[in-house]
């Protein structure tokens, strides 16, 4: 039967060639480009000396590197805890019958997802800004104004003040997520949980999360690769300072290539970044995939 | 025994349901959250229509005499090209989302249907896109356009923009697919249809659905994508909307009215999508993450 629909290969070879060269040419290639020039010491301009693994071993001991990696799992420890964490409790109100306006948090929470990065760096760099910042005039009027500050120079802050508007972002996102998850199971398990005398928490513990899991490890699985490549707003907010006190993984191979025009080495902190992103993205998917056969 | 049991839990749900601390608590909690959402955008433009020595001196009040002269600043004044912008993006964007959904239907719906050798290896190939951490690309992406001199080019963006979208699209109508009867192939084939007929007038209005999750999703990614359009762009009159805001970072970080002027005239677009279709827009958005 299905040979009555089957085309030409040729018919099939052409409608794919295009499609294909295109995903290749902009993914491959440059995967391949990188991994090629990261054996080379090339300052940007057309002397370039073969070098080796020295990129790599400069790489494996560039503390700046290894400080990024360290703020890019911050920021997805943060997102998980603050962005599902808070969605799901959100969720579990909205689901408590008594709450008002449900339409209206769902599209007004999922509004600020909808929004480049670009001007939610904005947004908020406005709200920590010294003189004219919504916080420290927040501050003056409920009458602690001596704690104003220049709050995105403080460095033992600014990893939390970025990891905010991030985390704030896309709350309204997840909490549609689970939203969806949530209404598709059976209302009568939990009328009949109702009747059994189980509170609100335990419905949440006993009922809800082990029904939606996979779908919170979804959500868990969107953090992690989302977070593993932050690059717009702290780009906006701070270029990774005070120092290198919010520098994450992309913008630092962004800094040596462009900057300072390292090409070789920004090549090598490429193929880093890939390693890296890559063995925790397939970590998260391999406690993700262990956490759902165990139950 | 039992009956009693009931009761009482019933008492018990109803009593939590009616407490009015909780009651207040929650709602409160929730109407927090949704206007620290909605704020920003209401802050901005009332902030917009004040002049930067007015918003100074306070910079939460509403503007006693509101004067449109920072919008007509940010559009009039050549430098900041924030009209070519809009147009650069819309450009990009369109382009891209045409692109995005036809490759992605074709693909995906040969993938779905037809066997041949190889389709496994294509299939796997786009698997891995979906793995591929992409923002490891943004140095060797420059390095590759850079040298085939097709970096900073009307249509730069449009390549990675698409071959990013590719394989969500891919999986996407993949599964939708599979999901459609194949009877009405091969009534079309036996019919006469050709594949490319069927293909187009008769696969692709049923995939509509998929398909216009597909376009939404990719809407918000291009229009909002940063980071590549930074690497590839450098020419001012062709940078898109988020590029275009970062030339306020430097040189006018004091004069916040213009700045929100600035975003808000760029962000409209979007934003007024978003407040028509965002039932769609949602659902078209959640849909696609679970499923993606």
């Amino acid at each position: 039967m299905l040979s009555a629909i089957r085309p030409k290969s040729r018919v099939i070879f052409g409608y794919l060639l295009i499609p294909i060269v295109f995903y290749v040419f902009a993914v491959f290639v440059p995967l391949m480009t990188a991994a090629f020039f990261s054996f080379f010491n090339w300052k940007g301009g057309p002397n370039k000396t073969f070098n080796g693994v020295e990129n790599y071993l400069t790489l494996l001991k560039d503390s700046v590197f290894w400080q990024s990696f360290g703020h890019n799992i911050y920021l997805v420890v943060a997102s998980i805890i603050g962005q599902i964490g808070l969605a799901f409790i959100f969720v579990l109100i909205i689901n408590s019958k008594l709450v008002k306006f449900k339409g209206i948090h769902r599209t007004f929470g999922f509004f600020p997802s909808t929004i480049a990065a670009v001007s939610i760096g904005f947004i908020w760099t406005m709200i920590y800004d010294y003189k004219r910042g919504l916080l420290n005039w927040f501050l003056a009027l409920i009458g602690n104004a001596e704690a104003a500050k220049v709050w995105l120079n403080d460095e033992k802050l600014v990893m939390l003040l970025v990891s905010i508007p991030l985390v704030w972002q896309w709350i309204g996102y997840y909490m549609v997520i689970i939203l969806s998850a949530i209404s598709s199971i059976d209302k009568e398990i939990f009328e009949v949980s109702e009747l059994d005398g189980a509170n609100a928490v335990q419905q949440a513990l006993h009922i809800i999360i082990p029904l939606i899991k996979n779908t919170l490890l979804v959500c868990v699985t969107l953090c992690v690769a989302g977070n593993m490549k932050a690059f717009d707003h702290i780009w906006v907010m701070t270029k990774g300072g005070p120092g290198n006190e919010s520098m994450v993984m992309a913008l630092y191979g962004y800094n040596i290539s462009f900057a300072q025009q390292n090409m070789g080495y920004g090549s090598a902190i490429s193929v880093g970044i890939f390693i890296a992103s890559l063995l925790v993205i397939a970590g998260t998917q391999f406690i993700v995939k262990l956490v759902s056969e165990k139950n | 025994m039992a009956n009693e049991y009931t009761r009482v839990a019933g008492k018990k749900s109803s009593s939590f349901t009616n407490n009015p601390i909780l009651f207040i608590f929650f709602n409160g909690m929730l109407m927090i959250f949704s206007l620290s959402c909605i704020f920003p955008l209401i802050w901005m433009f009332y902030s917009s229509l004040k002049e930067k020595r007015v918003f100074n001196a306070d910079i939460i009040g509403l503007p006693k005499d509101p004067t449109m002269s920072n919008y007509v600043n940010v559009l009039t004044n050549k430098d900041y090209h924030i009209f070519e912008s809009v147009l650069n993006s819309f450009r990009t964007t369109i382009i891209s989302l045409v692109l995005i959904v036809l490759f992605g239907f074709i693909v995906g719906y040969i993938l779905a249907r037809i066997e041949f050798p190889g389709n496994r290896l294509i299939y796997a190939i786009f698997l891995m896109g979906v793995l591929i951490p992409i923002h490891s690309l943004l140095v060797p992406i420059y390095v590759v356009f850079n040298s085939l001199d097709i970096a900073n080019k009307w249509y730069t963006l449009i390549i990675p923009y698409v071959s990013f979208a590719l394989p969500i699209a891919v999986f996407l109508v993949e599964g939708y697919v599979k999901s459609i009867p194949i009877s009405m192939e091969e009534a079309a084939a036996i019919d006469g249809s050709s594949f490319t007929r069927t293909l187009f007038s008769i696969i692709g209005p049923m995939c509509k659905p998929i398909l216009a999750t597909v376009a939404i999703i990719q809407t918000f990614s291009c229009w909002n994508e940063f980071s590549f359009a930074l690497v590839l762009i450098k020419d001012v009159g062709l940078q898109t909307v988020p590029l275009a805001m970062t030339q306020f970072t430097g040189q006018f970080t004091s004069d916040y009215p213009k700045i929100m002027a600035a975003m808000l005239i760029t962000m409209m677009p979007i934003v007024i999508f978003y407040f028509i279709f965002s039932r769609q827009i949602i659902e078209g958005m959640v849909a696609g993450a679970v499923k993606g």
